[in-house]
């Protein structure tokens, strides 16, 4: 195998990989062959579409609509589980509830304390 | 031409079983697009469920391996490696060479945070460990630091300034007639 030394901050490519080319088992061969295969003909037909001097409308993509799709119909296949819950009421009530006291509390100190007359408002620009 | 379109409309519509406004749009659909079976659906139970979801996402049906179903909404969308787009060959002649992918690929869930831009899975130069400890270990002992010199301040040892002339009597509005205190600011 030629001098390739690991970059630090990439990853080694598989066409640099010396286990792609050296000691293959049969089942790896014919998994690398199938997906090749799947990747080839996906590309003709994109290919196929690209060059089509008649179209006009751009090439639509059914993994990126299913993609989106999927992305956006979750709740269909939502079940209420323990752990569905536990996020839900994770980032969905205690944040509001925490943050709620919080304010709460912080607000009405200072009230009490500009009722009292002891609020510092020495670095205030707007009083 | 018109007149017989609508002829024939009418005359459809009257033979037709359904009732209110389904009666009157057509009954087809067009056929371009995909079809209800090429969207996601519901988790696959059966093997051969999952040989049809393999063969709809594109993927050897050995490589497909959906989500485990917790009721997080995933369907039969399929796990593939949380790897970001950075880290795909920049030499290979992709069909979206800014993303990185080929047209028809399945994408991952979360392919919009793995775009280039954003979150990368790169490897890095140090080991997690190694960042951390620097990280960490530099921050602390900056902290300490610096608490210790909150705790224990050295300066330079200050005095009240001293003034000649009796601490300036006069200037400070002292009475010339009186005689003043003497004030002797040294010690010898």
């Amino acid at each position: 195998m030629a001098d390739y030394k690991e970059a630090p901050l990439a990853s080694r490519p598989k066409t640099l990989d010396p286990n792609e080319y050296f000691n293959l088992s049969l089942e790896y061969r014919r998994a690398e062959e199938e997906r090749s295969a799947i990747r080839s003909n996906l590309k003709l037909q994109y290919q196929t579409q690209l060059n089509n001097p008649h179209r006009k409308a751009l090439i639509e993509d059914p993994a990126l609509n299913r993609w989106m799709y999927a992305r956006s119909h979750t709740y269909p296949h939502f079940k209420t589980t323990f752990k569905t819950s536990l996020t839900g009421l994770l980032f969905g009530v205690v944040p509001v509830v925490v943050l709620y006291y919080l304010f709460k509390t912080d607000r009405d100190k200072k009230e009490v304390d500009i009722k009292a007359g002891k609020y510092d408002r020495r670095f205030s620009l707007t009083s | 031409m018109a007149g017989v379109g609508f002829r024939r409309w009418a005359q459809a519509l009257s033979r037709g079983k359904g009732s209110g406004l389904s009666a009157l749009l057509p009954g087809c659909r067009a056929a371009s697009g995909g079809s209800k079976t090429d969207l996601p659906s519901s988790y696959p139970l059966t093997p051969e469920a999952k040989a049809a979801a393999a063969k709809k996402y594109n993927m050897r049906v050995e490589d497909y391996k959906p989500h485990t179903d917790q009721g997080e909404g995933y369907g039969d969308y399929p796990k593939l490696p949380d790897t970001s787009q950075q880290e795909r060959d920049p030499w290979y002649q992709w069909d979206h060479p800014d993303l990185r992918r080929n047209w028809g690929e399945p994408m991952h869930w979360d392919f919009d945070m793995y775009i280039r831009n954003r979150v990368d899975t790169s490897p890095s130069t140090l080991s997690w460990s190694s960042m951390c400890k620097q990280l960490f270990g530099f921050l602390g002992f900056m902290l300490f630091m610096f608490y210790l010199g909150e705790k224990y301040p050295s300066y330079q040892p200050v005095a009240p300034k001293q003034y000649p002339y009796n601490n300036l009597y006069l200037e400070n509005g002292g009475d010339p007639e009186k005689q003043p205190e003497e004030v002797v600011n040294y010690k010898i």
